[in-house]
């Protein structure tokens, strides 16, 4: 498996997460043009009590694309960009059965998922690094204290089995 | 990315949409509409007033089931608008004395939270029959038992309720202080942020209620979601920037410098969701007061005093006064980090030091002081008046001789670690040696500091144990000492904040015009609103003569209504107290609802709230003008920094001043037909007419100001107080 294209999270030194959420709120705003813990596709695990430093978790767009090989409706609900090679959901499409959540390599997954009495409003969420906006992940813009980032460094897999902190 | 009318009129945007009421005594909810009071009331402060108009009348106690607290957040909350994450709890207060109706306002994740669990606010009255903590997951409400976290520290608690729910369920909770109804006792969110000021724990404990869990999975949508990242920009912009965590070897200020043996690591943390501003000092590689190990601590404003205090607290003028090239609290710049503009004209006035006298209260010592934070924090006490009153008065105290008659189990000292761990445990559990009370009755000695400091000192002897001067306090600009009392008592039962003597030297215009705010409302009112003003309104009150001056009474009445929407749009003191962007409020009020009103037009929704909270404090405590005047009086009478004093006469003049420009009657300080009806409150006036207490326009015939009550600042006499009485 290849390093992705994705965010990560500054280390402490350079800058540390306020635990302003921010980060998961302008995701929501500027995807679904509201704010709430089933519309970000970026995560901040609170840090423990008595500790309080927050940790960041996203989608590390890994290149063997579990969540689209997961996908019923590959290609029409979770289809990859050649681009770029990273999966992205084109909602329309999505039923939100939730199978490309559960394929997910880590732990907690990194795509959320609308769960709504309307079967309609039922969406899978997964960062597309913002593949329509011209300047980037909105996460990294709008983060106050700068403390994100896109890496194309490797993935950290020693996180997929991470348990929440 | 506005919306068109007929999206607008179909839904309440920036709102949940439902308030929650909940019964703890049935063990039962019902949900209200949030159109039933919103967008008309705001949200937060102005909501609860209104509500708590509606539903509890007079005769009501902080601890009787009766009692309602309402917890709330406004429009702002959960739609990404920097600062509009904070919250309010409203209801009566235990800590004031006289109880009275009150309200506190919390940063953290929990307002936010349950506005995605579908509340606006919850109202939470009855008490339970057991142990209880309340789990809020949408619409599901759960009656939990308590017995098995009942008597845990605060983050034991946090920490059980997270095992129990899952890291995505943000609690509030209270302590050991809480439980034994200690009326200083706060209520403490998962990511360490308190409703502090008013005694909620304390109530929360009356109910039988250890805390409140919220799971939301539901979510908020702004109405101009254009206009949110323009605010984003525009409020706290200069934040962005790195946020690095630094080695420090002492804790140091202008005041202070004070060597950490071990060091320690900076950090800085918002106070709540959407904020682009980091207010929050996290103290990382703390030692654990209870088992030793490495952690951090959230230390705000009054917490560095912990630590030391040998002067009192003192910052530049610019913290409350701005000019157009340093439009910002400097206060607050400084502690950010941001750079003034020395070529400014005004950069002498605003930057100029002031007040700062020494006290000698205690010595720097880094460990006490991370352990004197921690304790009030872990047991749910608040912090202010445990290091700002409680501390002080020992120390006052045993440097006038006044405690030898009190047995303390140990010598008081708080220059120990250990006595100051000891006393905090001893008002906590309510325990220690019987003492003897001015009325000859003996009770524990904690017992007797857990009724709060006003309460105690009462209990003790107001003459010898308030009133006692301490003789260590020297003034750096009159080069001598000065008197203070040894209780730092600032009326309604409050310790002193910003009233210029005892804790923080501040200027003669700046501590009359708080001491107005302070005398309006029912406790500490500093916390969401100390008086702003322009550099050129300083010239002008200095011109007009202070305490005569109506640009005076502008700016403390621009403040008392400015602060109502602080806690209601909501928005935070730090960030939105420029006096060149007074649109801030309406902006964000529309951006999250799309109600597109002019500043003036929020500040009159503000502005009926206020009339509100009068009514209430009119129709349930018999507010009137004697018991305001009177009570914020005394602590006027001991100087200022500069030696500066109010007397009787002066005093009142200011009163006067502030009734005629709000409209009430000089005689009883109660608002007139007319003032009710400009503000829409007419069936108010119908009310107060009811009870008796609607003057006569124009005035009550006959009134001539009362004789001065005092002798000095001692009151002629002074009526009884007795046991728990309110
Ligand atoms: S926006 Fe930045 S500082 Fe705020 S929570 Fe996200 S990563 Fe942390």
């Amino acid at each position: 498996m290849k390093p992705g294209n994705h965010i990560i999270q500054a280390p402490m030194e350079y800058s540390l997460c306020t635990g302003c959420v921010s980060c998961e709120m302008l995701c929501g705003l500027l995807h679904d043009g509201c704010i709430g813990p089933q519309h970000n596709r970026i995560f901040l695990q609170p840090g423990r009590i008595k500790q309080m430093v927050h940790k960041i978790l996203s989608c590390q767009q890994c290149d063997d694309h579990p969540c689209y090989e997961a996908c019923p409706r590959k290609d029409q609900a979770m289809c990859l960009d050649l681009k770029t090679n990273i999966a992205y959901i084109n909602e329309s499409e999505c039923i939100g059965c939730g199978k490309c959540q559960k394929a997910c390599h880590f732990t907690p997954s990194r795509i959320n998922l609308v769960k709504s009495r309307n079967k309609d409003e039922r969406k899978a969420k997964k960062c597309d690094l913002c593949r329509d906006k011209p300047d980037g992940p909105q996460c990294v813009k709008w983060c106050p204290a700068m403390c994100l980032a896109l890496s194309e460094g490797p993935i950290p897999w020693d996180e997929t089995k991470e348990e929440q902190a | 990315m506005s919306r068109n009318a007929e999206e607008k009129k179909s839904r309440l945007y920036g709102y949940a949409g439902k308030i929650l009421r909940i019964n703890l005594t049935e063990s039962t909810t019902e949900v209200i509409d949030s159109r039933k009071y919103l967008p008309e009331w705001i949200g937060g402060r102005a909501l609860a007033h209104r509500i708590f108009w509606d539903e509890v009348g007079p005769g009501v106690g902080a601890f009787d089931p009766e009692n309602k607290l309402i917890f709330t957040d406004g429009p702002a909350g959960g739609t990404g608008i920097p600062t509009g994450g904070r919250a309010v709890m409203c209801g009566i207060g235990a800590n004031n004395l006289p109880e009275q109706y009150t309200s506190s306002s919390i940063g953290g994740w929990v307002g936010t939270v349950m506005k995605y669990c579908g509340y606006d606010a919850i109202i939470i009255q009855g008490r339970a029959p057991k142990h209880t903590y309340l789990l809020i997951e949408d619409e599901k409400v759960s009656f939990l038992d308590a017995d098995g976290i009942w008597g845990m520290l605060i983050s034991e608690a946090q920490e059980a309720i997270f095992l129990a729910h899952g890291r995505d369920t943000f609690s509030m909770v209270i302590g050991p202080a809480g439980e034994n109804l200690v009326r200083d006792a706060t209520i403490t969110t998962s990511n360490d942020h308190t409703l502090s000021k008013a005694g909620f724990g304390a109530v929360f404990g009356s109910k039988n209620l250890k805390g409140i869990a919220f799971h939301g999975t539901g979510s908020i949508t702004p109405y101009d979601i254009n206009k949110v990242l323009e605010l984003r920009l525009k409020i706290g912009d200069y934040h962005h920037v790195p946020n690095p965590v630094t080695h420090q070897t002492a804790l140091k200020s202008i005041a202070y410098n004070i060597p950490a043996p071990d060091g320690w690591d900076f950090g800085k943390l918002a106070c709540s969701p959407g904020c682009n501003s980091r207010c929050q000092r996290l103290m990382m590689n703390m030692k654990d007061a209870f088992t030793g190990e490495k952690i951090a601590q959230i230390e705000k404003c009054v917490s560095p005093m912990a630590f030391t205090m040998e002067r009192d607290c003192f910052m530049p003028v610019g913290t409350w006064v701005q000019s157009p090239r340093n439009p910002r609290s400097m206060g607050a710049q400084r502690s950010w980090g941001i750079p003034y503009d020395e070529n400014d004209p005004d950069y002498p006035v605003i930057s100029e030091m002031w007040g700062g006298d020494t006290t000698n209260y205690w010595k720097g010592d880094f460990d006490k002081g991370s352990m004197m934070d921690q304790l009030c924090k872990e047991y749910g006490i608040d912090k202010w008046d445990f290091i700002v009153w409680n501390m002080t008065w020992i120390s006052m105290c045993k440097k006038e001789g006044l405690l030898d008659d009190l047995d303390f189990g140990m010598e008081p000292d708080p220059e120990s670690a250990e006595f100051v761990r000891y006393f905090i445990q001893l008002i906590v559990y309510r325990k220690g040696p019987l003492v003897t009370l001015a009325d000859g009755s003996r009770r524990p000695i904690g017992d007797v500091f857990a009724e709060h400091m006003a309460r105690a000192i009462r209990l003790l002897g107001k003459e010898k144990y308030g009133d006692s001067i301490y003789h260590g306090r020297y003034s750096h600009i009159l080069k001598k000492n000065i008197e203070i009392p040894v209780s730092l008592e600032a009326g309604w039962g409050q310790c002193t904040h910003w009233h210029g003597r005892g804790f923080q030297g501040c200027q003669k215009w700046f501590w009359t015009s708080n001491a107005i705010l302070h005398m309006l409302n029912t406790r500490d009112a500093m916390s969401s609103g100390h008086t702003h003003l322009t550099t050129d309104e300083l010239r002008t009150i200095q011109k007009e003569g202070i305490c005569h001056s109506p640009t005076q009474i502008m700016a403390i009445r621009r403040t008392e209504t400015v602060a109502i929407l602080t806690d209601s749009v909501p928005n935070c003191e730090w960030q939105s107290n420029e006096m060149f962007y007074p649109e801030q409020n309406a902006e964000q009020f529309y951006a999250a609802t799309g109600e597109d009103l002019t500043p003036e037009q929020l500040l009159m929704r503000a502005d009926r709230a206020r009339l509100v909270f009068r009514a209430i404090l009119m129709r349930n405590h018999g507010r009137c003008r004697d018991m305001e005047v009177e009570d914020a009086y005394p602590f006027l009478t001991y100087p200022d920094p500069a030696g500066d004093t109010v007397d009787w006469e002066e005093w009142n003049d200011l009163v006067d001043m502030y009734y005629q420009s709000a409209g009430y009657d000089l005689a009883t300080g109660w608002p007139f037909r007319s003032t009710w009806e400009k503000a829409d409150l007419g069936y108010m006036a119908d009310e107060m007419e009811r009870l008796g207490m609607l003057p006569p326009e124009g005035g009550t015939p006959g009134y001539v100001r009362k004789e001065c009550p005092f002798e000095g600042h001692v009151r002629k006499k002074e009526p009884a107080v007795t046991g728990n009485a309110g």
